[in-house]
């Protein structure tokens, strides 16, 4: 199954540097995102609106080279949860917004958010990064040359 | 002698977990530490791109005369026998105002230029303290008579948060001299009633969205909008 975890990693990897370099390339849109959310507070929002897309991009990168691939996948799953909650919560309460998963999200016309489709995409990623976690041994992976538990 | 044989296998093998281990615990700081750098460099980098001067923007070839700043009216950039009005309500930090202006602001900018058609700008404050002081320093601009090359360079540096130095920048940027008053309005937050009442109008008008606009009172649906279709719209306008 190693070439199972191969795949589950690069696709993960994929999504996570392309949403960080779309969100990346336009601070002031990002920010105007995270507080679509109307969850924190304005300067607090300033930060993780700059600092999130880096993350996901040095996110992205870790698994492209699949090093600390289990505890990689443990933050991947950990960060997809608070993308989950965050939609889940502007669905709760009513927001009508895009949620810029992909860069450019903010307020939409009322009737046109498509929350389903945004939490099952999350729930297929976080789908995989469990698979991750459950079997993190696999090729290509720089992990491979130095831990010992490599089936 | 077996035993010293294997005692000598025993260490060899010790000797290899401790390498490997120590391996591990490079590649672990290493890779902290890029992360680290990552993020840290990038929320550094943003604050540089979203604090840093604004840079030059095209200037329209028409300077406009003063534009009456009046509570709850739309500021008027354009010639005064334009033919056709195109309303429009825009937050200058909403994302998909920014790609909207991208996209229709030459068409928009040339019949302005033309003569054909004028802008009815509701410049809406929701998203944050930049959106504010650029709504009210867009009122100060109206009212100095450099509106429309302050609107275009605003939507050109969407990027910036919009503090009142870089809001100062950018109309030296756009006009030769944009004047004390200027300043002093941006600094005060000379029009931050009028910027109030622009968004009580908004909803008023039942605004549920920006970018909104209107071709002569009647809306447009900006998201099958294209080109050809915006043109023929201000050409059909302009002629009935």
């Amino acid at each position: 199954m190693p070439w199972v975890s191969t795949a589950a990693r690069l696709v993960l990897a994929g999504v996570f540097i392309t949403a960080g370099v779309l969100k990346a390339a336009n601070p002031q849109d990002s920010v105007a995102t995270v507080r679509a959310y109307e969850l924190l507070p304005g300067s607090l929002a300033t930060i993780v609106g700059w600092g999130l897309p880096f993350a996901e991009i040095a996110l992205g990168l870790l698994l492209a080279v699949g090093l600390f691939t289990r505890a990689v996948a443990v933050g991947t799953v950990v960060l997809l949860a608070v993308f989950l909650a965050g939609i889940a919560s502007a669905a709760v309460r009513g927001l009508s917004i895009d949620c810029g998963c992909f860069g450019r999200g903010g307020a939409l016309p009322p009737g046109q958010a498509h929350y389903g489709r945004e939490l099952l995409r999350d729930v297929g990623l976080a789908l995989l990064a469990a698979w991750l976690i459950w079997r993190p041994t696999c090729l290509l992976c720089l992990d491979r040359w130095h831990r010992e538990d490599i089936a | 002698m077996t035993n010293s044989k294997r005692a000598r296998e025993l260490a060899r093998q010790q000797a290899e977990l401790a390498a490997r281990q120590r391996e591990r615990r490079i590649f672990l700081l290493v890779s902290i530490a890029v992360v680290v750098a990552i993020i840290g460099g990038g929320i550094g980098f943003q604050a540089w791109r979203t604090h840093r001067a604004p840079v030059v923007a095209s200037t329209p070839g028409t300077t406009a005369a003063p534009v009456q700043v009046t509570a709850g009216r739309p500021l008027r950039l354009g010639a005064d026998g334009a033919p056709v009005t195109i309303t429009l309500y825009e937050d200058f930090h909403c994302p998909h105002c920014a790609s909207f202006e991208e996209e229709f602001g030459p068409t928009i900018t040339a019949a302005q230029d033309k003569g054909t058609a004028a802008i009815e700008l509701y410049p809406m404050a929701f998203i944050d303290d930049g959106s504010y002081a650029a709504a009210n320093a867009m009122a100060c601009a109206a009212e100095a008579g450099f509106g429309r090359a302050y609107y275009l360079g605003l939507f050109a540096n969407h990027t910036l948060a919009w503090n009142d130095d870089q809001l100062i920048a950018l109309a030296g940027k756009v006009t030769a001299d944009p004047g004390a008053a200027f300043r002093t309005c941006v600094a005060r937050k000379a029009h931050k009633d009028w910027v109030d009442s622009i968004n009580a109008a908004a909803d008023a008008d039942k605004v549920a969205k920006t970018p909104t606009m209107l071709v002569d009172s009647q809306p447009v649906d900006i998201a099958t909008l294209t080109l050809e279709a915006l043109q023929s719209m201000i050409d059909k306008a302009a002629t009935s």
